[in-house]
């Protein structure tokens, strides 16, 4: 049994987590609905980096959701181990792009916090928080407050409290977003040195950055279209495309660039600005 | 050297320009009203006694202010009128962020009893006095009861406000790390709200304060605003003016002192 697949043919037999069929239905009230996804098949295997690509508001962040539980889907089924999913689990873990760190809980404690809402005794946990922190690079800031945290060190910890817990999938929703650009590249290579690492590490992570989607992942997925649809899935996993200068990636990422589209006046429905007076999108040729 | 030294005092100075000024202030305050109130053949002096005159009272008679069994000396006025408060804010404090916890449990719990608690919050607390004497009797407990009055229902509300300004990823955060709903309830809401319904239960002391003298000076037989009751009662100014002035130099400590409470355990912001 390989436990460390690298590409999308050589994989575990049972995915951990997987989609099938699944279509999300928002109902805003009794005559209107707003279909986010439709027909999403997907499969997430032990080890796997996948990186969810797609503009704001295309289905990205509900895919995630429903892979994490966070919300139903109306058809079709989430399965985690070849379960169906039942709801918000502790085995999938979650990355929010907003900090969610207490406010009245230092770094340690924050760290700890899942052990501690788990009832688990302070002596239990101890060393394994250390250990993150550790690993993480954190240990000289254990006793800090979020507030004295830059942004990158607060991402930092969320990422740390998720990895404490041992997941089996770490899922991540535009955790980089809020931060700069030399930042997110630290951040980037942070979480693909956790990966490699622990090569048990099956993470999810969803961005609307095409470089960032083509560095990090080893599977590429594009969500987009009016609902969303999976529109394409890459296999990323050849050396070349960790380079953000080699051609290839660039062409990928010319590419995909291509597909996602990244105007923001089309993000309900790509031809809504055709139906205003005023053209909002000038083009200069 | 020099210049790590003119910062050390450039800090100094800084923290403390506040409290120079707020001191300076106040000697001119009294430096103009003991002016005024010199000459004794002024009518002003006769009801406003200056300071030097009416501070002597503390001295006289071994502290006692009173007449008979009721006298007592101005700490034991204090201490009781204090004890009221604290204790008449504790209950209110810890109960109504329990009372808060519980109604936000249900959304029709909220919209059935916020009704009520709307409607009684804005009952002047001394208008409980009344019935407060009639159901306790001359006695610390319809003291504390009536502080409990009129703090308890606007803390209760201000809890369920601030339950729901919790973002909810914390709450969903709390739940993806494994905590059932007690769990997120002990180390997710009360920490959450603490902060804010403490800077509203430190807003509302004044009021309480102010219920816990009138309830002193209409009903009860002792503390602070007994002290100024005997005043009127004996037509001493000194007397009066004593009262008064204990009342707010103690209404400002305590208001000093919650702050740093504030500042000290639930300094976060959610």
């Amino acid at each position: 049994m390989s436990s460390h697949s690298s590409a999308l043919g050589e994989r575990h037999h049972q995915p951990i987590l997987a989609c099938q069929q699944v279509a999300k239905v928002f109902h805003s009230n009794q005559q209107s609905s707003f279909t986010a996804l439709e027909d999403i098949n997907l499969e997430v295997a032990r080890g796997d980096f996948v990186t969810i690509l797609g503009r704001s508001g295309g289905g990205k962040s509900t895919l995630l959701k429903l892979l994490g539980g966070f919300i139903p889907p109306t058809s079709g089924q989430v399965l985690f181990h070849g379960e169906p999913l039942p709801g918000i689990t502790p085995k999938i873990g979650m990355v929010f792009q907003e900090n969610t760190l207490y406010p009245w809980l230092t770094v340690e404690q924050n760290i700890g916090f899942g052990f501690k809402v788990r009832g688990k005794q302070k002596c239990q946990y101890t060393l394994r928080v250390q250990e993150v922190m550790e690993h993480v690079g954190l240990g000289p800031a254990r006793h800090l407050y979020p507030h004295q945290l830059s942004g990158g060190m607060k991402q930092r910890v969320s990422i740390a409290r998720s990895l404490a817990n041992q997941p089996d999938v770490l899922l991540l929703d535009e955790p980089f977003s809020a931060l700069d650009i030399q930042l997110r590249r630290r951040l980037q290579k942070f979480l693909l040195n956790i990966w490699q690492d622990t090569k048990e590490a099956t993470l999810v992570l969803v961005t609307h950055n095409v470089e960032e989607a083509i560095l990090l992942g080893q599977k590429l997925i594009v969500v987009g279209g009016q609902p969303g649809q999976i529109i394409e899935a890459v296999d990323i996993s050849a050396p070349a495309f960790s380079d953000r200068y080699d051609r290839h990636f660039l062409d990928l990422q010319q590419h995909l660039e291509k597909v996602v589209g990244e105007e923001p006046d089309m993000m309900e429905n790509p031809f809504s600005w055709a139906a205003n007076s005023g053209p909002k999108v000038t083009s200069h040729s | 050297m020099v210049k790590g030294n003119s910062g050390g005092l450039g800090f100094i100075s800084r923290s403390l320009l506040p409290l120079v000024c707020g001191v300076i202030s106040c000697v001119i305050f009294v430096g103009v009203w003991e002016a005024i109130g010199a000459n004794s053949e002024n009518p002003v002096a006769q009801v406003l006694p200056p300071p030097s005159k009416f501070l002597p009272v503390l001295f006289e008679s071994d502290f006692k202010i009173g007449l008979g069994s009721q006298s007592a000396s101005i700490y034991q006025s204090v201490t009781v009128t204090l004890i009221r408060v604290i204790s008449g804010m504790t209950v209110a404090f810890v109960g109504s962020i329990a009372c808060g916890l519980l109604i936000s449990l249900s959304k029709w719990s909220e919209l059935f009893i916020l009704p009520i608690l709307g409607l009684i919050a804005p009952i002047a607390p001394i208008a409980w006095v009344p019935l407060a004497l009639v159901v306790f009797g001359v006695s610390n407990l319809t003291a504390v009861f009536i502080v409990f009055m009129g703090v308890f229902f606007t803390l209760t509300i201000a809890t369920v406000a601030e339950i729901k300004r919790i973002p909810e990823n914390l709450l969903i955060t709390a739940k993806n790390l494994g905590g059932n709903n007690f769990a997120r309830w002990k180390f997710v809401i009360i920490p959450a709200v603490l902060p804010g319904v403490f800077t509203l239960l430190r807003l509302n002391f004044i009021a309480a304060w102010m219920a816990v003298l009138a309830a002193e000076m209409t009903g009860l037989r002792d503390g602070l605003g007994t002290v100024v009751m005997t005043g009127r009662n004996l037509f001493n100014s000194n007397l009066i003016l004593l009262g008064i002035c204990i009342i707010g130099i103690t209404g400002f400590a305590v208001d000093r002192l919650l702050l740093l409470i504030q500042r000290k355990f639930f300094w976060w912001k959610i």
